[in-house]
């Protein structure tokens, strides 16, 4: 559905986006992941049709961003970062507008409209000027705006700065409601909105990709090892001691100066080895209690720290 | 078609649900109005005197004595309204953001160009239609009316308003900032209108004739006097055209630039 090929984007001088190559197939949700000033919204941008690529092309349905940037722009429905929407109009004069400007025939935009205002839930708002809604109600509207012609294509730029607990909760709701029936592009520097909305996750660097692959992968393929988290009350040095001679143990970490009635221990194991009932009968025959015992797999978080900062330091 | 269309209304809708259109509106008809009167109660004192001697009565007229004094002193008041109507047009778009959506929308930029052009135009034409009961009045009370000289001083009006307007979009396109857009349109407004001043015209210098041709306000003066020259049409067309062209050029550029 999107198809990104060696493109470069340069301001003045500078180059804001180096050599990408991505592809995204049709009802992905793909997670576009990275720091900020990665170059993350000056992708999005060409994606939409905003401006076009300094070299290199992109294609969204097929159609090339630079030769047919209107088709492009007909079949993308774009949510900027903090969206700015005229604040002067009512919410639905503005969807009505934004319906007659996409190219929607008449007899249909009453129709999209009350669907569109349904799926984003702006019924309690239909009526009032954007200028006064709050900040979750305005994201809404964005939203509603970029679906507002029913697009194949969905970018959304970090979607869910910005907004309360709820209101983030809600959103990506929405946004994993829509998997399946458009392709979506979401971008976000907050990593478990990735894995908890992105079935692909592209990880970007100073312009740079440095990861393409679907979010459980990318966990699996970067973890040489996973943790097991440990609560036990008995003497910490000595439970320490204990824990490294099991086999597969790289090491142990805490329980150093915890109270005897409960430490905690970070015990960091080798792949593919599965030690957890093993600990947990040294522990009991050593004469301590066990309180607490917990498998931890690579966050994403983790993931992407360890990419971010590698690429740093090859440079 | 349909796009322009989406894109004027939207404009309009804006020039009067704030209060923009109205002020301006307001301003003009009363500053112009004032004017008027002021020049038809000194030319009926003037003609009352002037009756005295007949043969002075036959120098004078309405379109002389009233209107073209009134239409000229329109181009100041002009030059002061107009900027406020154009100012925002693609600065604020650009302050606030809303450029951004505007460009990813299924829209050419000559759409969008055109768009607000024309919705400012209308309200310039609405501004100049306001002040059609001051020559039903005037021609009213001379119980004879002579509308030609006054239609051609009106068509002078609006297009020089419309050179104006385009003047201040172009501006409007460069600034992101609506304060610095509408002084520099004062700015480049009065830089047009007092080229046909800085070489005397008459002091047989090649560069006075071209300076004086290219003045915005020197070509109102034939139209004011009921005279229609292509070449003042030119003129403005041209200055209109060439505004207009560049500030797509404009916008298109920085949208290259990122």
């Amino acid at each position: 559905m999107i198809k990104i090929e060696k493109m470069t984007k340069m301001y003045g001088m500078r180059a804001v986006v180096k050599n990408i190559s991505f592809e995204v197939q049709k009802g992905e949700i793909l997670g576009f992941l990275g720091p900020n000033g990665a170059g993350k919204t000056t992708t999005m941008r060409i994606i939409t049709g905003y401006f076009p690529p300094t070299d290199g092309e992109a294609f969204v349905a097929g159609y090339s961003v630079i030769e047919q940037p209107l088709e492009v722009k007909k079949r993308v429905g774009y949510v900027p970062e903090n969206p700015a929407m005229y604040t002067d109009m009512r919410v639905n004069d503005y969807l009505r507008f934004i319906g007659a400007v996409k190219g929607l025939p008449k007899p249909r935009i009453g129709e999209r409209l009350e669907k569109t205002v349904g799926q984003c839930a702006l019924e309690s708002v239909y009526t009032r000027r954007i200028g006064e809604l709050s900040k979750g109600y305005r994201q809404r509207v964005a939203l509603g705006q970029a679906l507002i012609n029913d697009p194949p294509v969905l970018v959304l730029d970090e979607p869910t700065s910005g907004l309360d607990p709820k209101q983030i909760h809600e959103i990506r709701e929405l946004i994993k409601s829509m998997a399946g029936e458009r392709t979506i592009i979401l971008s976000t520097h907050i990593l478990p909105e990735v894995s908890m909305t992105c079935g692909k996750v592209v990880i970007i660097n100073e312009g740079e990709i440095i990861a393409v692959d679907s979010t459980d992968n990318l966990g699996h393929k970067f973890t040489e090892s996973h943790r097991i988290e440990l609560k036990a009350a008995g003497n910490p040095s000595k439970i320490t001691d204990m824990l490294k001679k099991i086999d597969g143990v790289k090491g142990v970490d805490g329980g150093a100066g915890a109270a005897v009635s409960a430490a905690g221990f970070t015990i960091e194991v080798e792949k593919d080895k599965d030690i957890r009932a093993e600990v947990a009968r040294r522990i009991v025959e050593g004469g301590f209690d066990l309180l607490e015992l917990r498998y931890k797999s690579m966050s994403l978080e983790d993931v992407f720290l360890r990419l971010v900062t590698e690429e740093e330091g090859e440079r | 078609m349909r796009n322009v269309a989406e894109i004027y209304k939207r404009e309009i809708r804006f020039y009067f649900t704030t209060p923009v259109a109205y002020v301006v509106m307001i301003i003009f008809t009363a500053v112009f109005g004032f004017i008027f009167v002021r020049n038809l109660t000194f030319y009926s004192q003037l003609s009352w005197q002037l009756m005295q001697n007949p043969s002075y009565g036959q120098r004078i007229d309405l379109i002389m004595g009233v209107f073209s004094p009134a239409f000229s002193s329109n181009a100041l008041i002009f030059l002061m309204v107009i900027p406020p109507i154009s100012m925002r047009l693609f600065a604020e778009e650009k302050k606030s953001g809303t450029i951004e959506l505007l460009f990813t929308y299924p829209l050419k930029d000559v759409q969008i160009v055109i768009g607000k052009w024309l919705a400012a135009t209308s309200i310039v034409f609405l501004m100049l239609l306001l002040t059609v009961p001051a020559p039903l009045m005037a021609f009213g009370f001379a119980k004879s009316a002579e509308w030609g000289p006054v239609l051609a001083g009106y068509l002078g009006m609006f297009l020089m308003g419309l050179s104006f307007l385009s003047l201040g979009v172009l501006i409007s396109a460069l600034s992101e900032n609506q304060i610095v857009a509408i002084i520099v349109s004062y700015g480049a407004l009065l830089g047009f209108w007092f080229l046909g001043w800085a070489v005397d015209k008459n002091s047989g210098q090649q560069v006075g004739k071209v300076l004086n041709e290219l003045s915005v306000i020197e070509h109102l003066n034939n139209f004011i006097q009921g005279l229609i020259d292509t070449r003042d049409i030119a003129y403005y067309v041209l200055f209109i055209f060439t505004t207009v062209f560049l500030t797509l050029r404009v916008l298109e550029s920085k949208r290259w630039r990122g």
